[in-house]
């Protein structure tokens, strides 16, 4: 029978969707490099790689071509390439998939590599030592840029795939020609001209964080240029689009600028700030010092007239946007602060120096409709205190406001600690973590009313990872704790059904 | 029209179906994950939406339909006024076939001010899942296609043209999907693969078997675990005689839950003489019809019909389906499969109701000229006269 048109919108493959770039030192050897790849938002525990895409880190010299108002960089024509491509899934009766990648090294040498071999694979001279798998998401993005307001970090929990590159600095390159280099990611199609059409050269290619989402795509409204974006030829961006894309960088500058209503760039040092982030690659100086605040020093320093005193780069727990939102809407004036300070979990001292995937949470949500308004409900239970819970013997509460704490005792003699991390009385809602008390870690829980017709309808959501005891039984122990409460509000606020 | 599915065809460079699927899978689960985390964050209910529509339509995980119904439960309690609810509300309505209350979502959607391109978009869906103002709807999908070129208005133009009989140009605006896809993701490509072996198979005419095969094994190929393409190349398997091969093709699908899979292996078993082995799936394949009209009678009352029409041997129950469907969305092929049903069970008076309700909304349209049903009032005609 025909199934009309319920067909995919999303076609793209995610797993070709490049995330972040990252250069770093190595906290492990000062004398060697880290370069990252990242792709596959929010990846989900079992994600692989492409087999039909390569991806690739790209690194040219560098160097400063004019300083304040004529700020610039110029990069070399060689390339230090770095590829990398994968292979089908190899399956065996109950195992997990496995899945191994070839990594081609910038002499030509090739090394293999089981995905998510925490150990990854080096060269037998010890130069190059490589890693692809999965891991927590480095980045964090903790702003409404609508009106500038902080909020949690908007990518908590997520994961995604990484390659990881480390090598000897000065063998690997050369770095008695030059210590400025600039990076970027591409990915790129295995088979550039497909059998059933011409496939782009590219798919997705990265310079510096949020050239596209932030830089040319600032607000809405303004027309979509971000796939013609992508289609540019990294290091050499189109001479007929330059002007185009230059244009588009200067007026959002100009935007960004003026979100706290204060002017701080003047017209010649935004143009110059606008052509530098037009040559959209990653500076880092490996002779200088690579740090947590060091990202877009050298952009930043050039801008404004002075010598780079960084080695710019971005290390793992770079907080890159509030960085870049700072330097763009009051030109370095006030630290502007997102709602987070680092993300989910912070990068390591060891290879390879980005932090073990986060596990898949569990999720238990119930609900319940009621007969009564959603204000009456509120005065009930919105105020953290649970004592109208029937399983709650006693409750104290400590402190008050966000941070508050709820010390439960149950009618089965446990003690239960929650903290309050988040309230929206507007909303009707309050979120909470769990201190002590329940088999869980990394639990977060909220409560929330809505209307419903002219009554309201509660609902009761937690996330969580079991510690010590089976899946089954923490999400039987927590699904009876919500149940019960909820079951408790029907018979005092009238069931709607 | 081309009719030679060979000449312009190579296996594309796609990510492997099975990695795809994985990928697919783990970025369901995460975005279920984030939804819980925060219902109200933009573009994670929508983005649910995306993933379970790929599962449901491309692994075929019939489960995702109750999913979605659960999503768009839980996000009318958390924010019942929204127009992103009632958006999202119409388009797991839509996805199930009720096309009543999507339309009712819709209009919600639309007085609370939701995006017009996404109102008209689903509008439109809905208009040609209900063969409703085709003509209007064609001029709209070629204006959708010229715009944005992109894959999926593609593949719902040449759709629409199927559903007009302009089969040559649905043919071709499938091919057109496919040279000018620019990605490597296997989903769109096995999409329309499966829609050009539907093409031949089942819409033409006169069905060329070979040529529907070939495109069902492409899409097979790019991604294995595409239930749908392996229940329909069994089908065509099983009708010449190679039911080995279709009962190879249906095993690894009964997995995902399809009772289709099922009834289509107990057909090719009951072909090879195993008429026991075959009475347990088709047992299995009744109840899990059941239990699937009990939860998704619109979307599944055209199947179901064609399931009691066959194996399912239950000529009444197949009729009355049928006729659900047609009331639900009257298009010529529901009018046809109503109309053969009733005929071939003898009930000749229902057939007749059948064509005269189909010739009443369809008759003056160019595509009843090709519908067997034109030939069958001419017949009936014919009879009266004499």
């Amino acid at each position: 029978m025909s199934d009309h048109i319920d067909g995919p919108r999303q076609i793209g493959d995610p797993a070709a969707d490049l995330t972040d770039l990252f250069a770093f030192t190595s906290p492990e050897n000062p004398s060697r490099t880290v370069l990252t790849a990242c792709l596959f938002p929010s990846a989900g525990a079992d994600a692989m790689f492409s087999n039909a895409v390569s991806c690739s880190i790209v690194v040219r010299r560098a160097s400063v071509a004019g300083l304040g108002d004529a700020a610039q960089f110029r990069t070399g024509d060689q390339e230090i390439r770095f590829t990398c491509r994968f292979d089908l899934l190899e399956r065996a009766p109950g195992a997990k998939p496995v899945q191994r990648g070839t990594f081609t090294l910038p002499d030509g040498q090739t090394l293999r590599v089981v995905v998510n071999d925490k150990n990854g694979a080096s060269t037998p001279d010890g130069i190059f030592r490589i890693f692809a798998g999965l891991r927590s998401d480095p980045f964090y993005l903790a702003w409404l840029f609508a009106n500038m307001r902080p909020i949690p970090n908007l990518l908590e929990h997520d994961n995604v795939l990484c390659i990881v590159i480390e090598f000897d600095t000065r063998r690997a390159l050369d770095t008695d020609k030059g210590s400025l280099f600039g990076v970027i990611a591409e990915t790129i199609p295995l088979a550039p001209t497909s059998p059933v059409g011409p496939l782009p050269l590219r798919l997705d290619w990265v310079g510096r964080p949020e050239q596209t989402n932030m830089r040319l795509n600032y607000g809405p409204g303004i027309e979509d240029i971000r796939d013609l974006w992508n289609q540019q030829t990294p290091f050499a961006i189109a001479s007929e689009h330059r002007g185009m894309f230059l244009q588009r960088l200067k007026e959002s500058f100009a935007h960004w600028d003026m979100r706290d209503n204060k002017q701080d760039w003047t017209p010649s040092a935004l143009d110059a700030n606008a052509r530098v982030f037009l040559d959209d690659y990653l500076l880092f100086d490996v002779a200088k010092p690579i740090t947590d605040t060091s990202h877009l020093e050298i952009e930043k320093s050039t801008i404004n007239g002075r010598t780079y005193e960084t080695g710019g780069g971005r290390t793992v727990d770079s907080n890159v946007i509030d960085i870049l939102v700072t330097w763009l809407v009051n030109r370095d004036r006030e630290f502007l602060r997102g709602g987070a300070t680092r993300a989910t979990k912070p990068g390591t001292t060891v290879f390879p120096y980005f932090a073990e995937p986060n596990m898949e949470l569990q999720d238990i949500a119930e609900s319940v409709d009621l007969d009564a308004a959603p204000d009456r409900v509120w005065t009930l239970i919105g105020q953290f205190d649970p004592s109208w819970h029937p399983l709650v013997a006693s409750v104290r509460m400590i402190g008050s406001g966000i941070g508050q704490l709820r010390i439960i005792e149950t009618i089965d003699g446990k003690q239960i600690v929650e903290r309050l991390e988040a309230a929206d009385n507007s909303h009707r809602s309050y979120s909470y973590s769990n201190i002590s008390g329940l088999p869980v870690s990394s639990y977060i829980g909220a409560l929330e009313v809505n209307p419903r017709g002219s009554g309201s309808s509660v609902t009761w959501r937690s996330q969580f990872l079991p510690n010590d005891q089976p899946d089954i039984v923490v999400k039987a122990i927590v699904t009876t704790l919500f149940k019960t409460g909820l079951a408790s509000l029907k018979s005092r606020l009238g069931d709607s059904r | 029209m081309n009719t030679d599915p060979g000449s312009d065809w190579e296996r594309p460079v796609t990510t492997d179906g099975d990695i795809a699927v994985v990928n697919l899978e783990s970025a369901r689960r995460r975005s279920w994950s984030k939804f819980i985390q925060d219902p109200r964050r933009h573009g994670i209910a929508e983005a649910i939406v995306e993933n379970e529509r790929l599962t449901a339509q491309l692994v075929g995980d019939i489960s995702a339909l109750d999913r979605l119904e659960s999503l768009a439960r839980q996000l009318s309690q958390i924010n019942a006024e929204s127009a992103r609810t009632a958006l999202i509300q119409a388009q797991v309505a839509s996805m199930t076939h009720r096309f009543t209350e999507a339309r009712r979502f819709l209009a919600g959607a639309e007085q609370d001010r939701a995006p017009l391109e996404e109102v008209s978009r689903i509008r439109l869906n809905i208009d040609q899942a209900c063969g409703v103002d085709l003509d209007g709807a064609l001029s709209a999908r070629r204006e959708i296609a010229t715009k944005s070129g992109r894959l999926e208005d593609l593949v719902a133009l040449g759709a629409l043209l199927a559903d007009l009989r302009e089969f040559a140009d649905a043919d071709r605006i499938y091919r057109q999907a496919l040279r000018e896809y620019r990605d490597v993701s296997p989903f769109p490509v096995a999409w329309v693969c499966f829609q050009l072996g539907m093409l031949w198979a089942e819409l033409v005419p006169r069905p060329q078997a070979d040529q529907a095969a070939q495109w069902y094994r492409r899409a097979i190929d790019c991604l294995p675990r595409y239930t749908k393409a392996r229940i329909h190349l069994a089908e065509i398997y099983a009708s010449s005689g190679r039911t080995s091969d279709a009962e190879a093709l249906l095993l690894p699908a009964l997995e995902s839950g399809d009772p289709e899979a099922r009834w289509r292996l107990a057909d090719a078993l009951i072909s090879q003489g195993r008429q026991a082995d075959a009475e347990g799936h088709l047992h299995a394949a009744r109840v899990a019809f059941e239990a699937l009209l009990e939860r998704h009678l619109l979307a599944f009352a055209d199947h179901g019909a064609e399931f009691y029409a066959g194996s399912g041997n239950n000529s009444r129950r197949a009729l009355e389906l049928a006729r659900l469907n047609v009331a639900n969305r009257p298009t010529l092929r529901a009018y046809e499969q109503a109309h053969d049903i009733a005929f071939n069970s003898g009930d000749r008076e229902a057939a007749s109701e059948v064509l005269a309700e189909a010739r009443i909304r369809w008759g003056k349209a160019a595509a009843f000229a090709s519908s067997p049903l034109d030939k069958r009032f001419s017949e009936e005609r014919e009879g009266a006269v004499a």
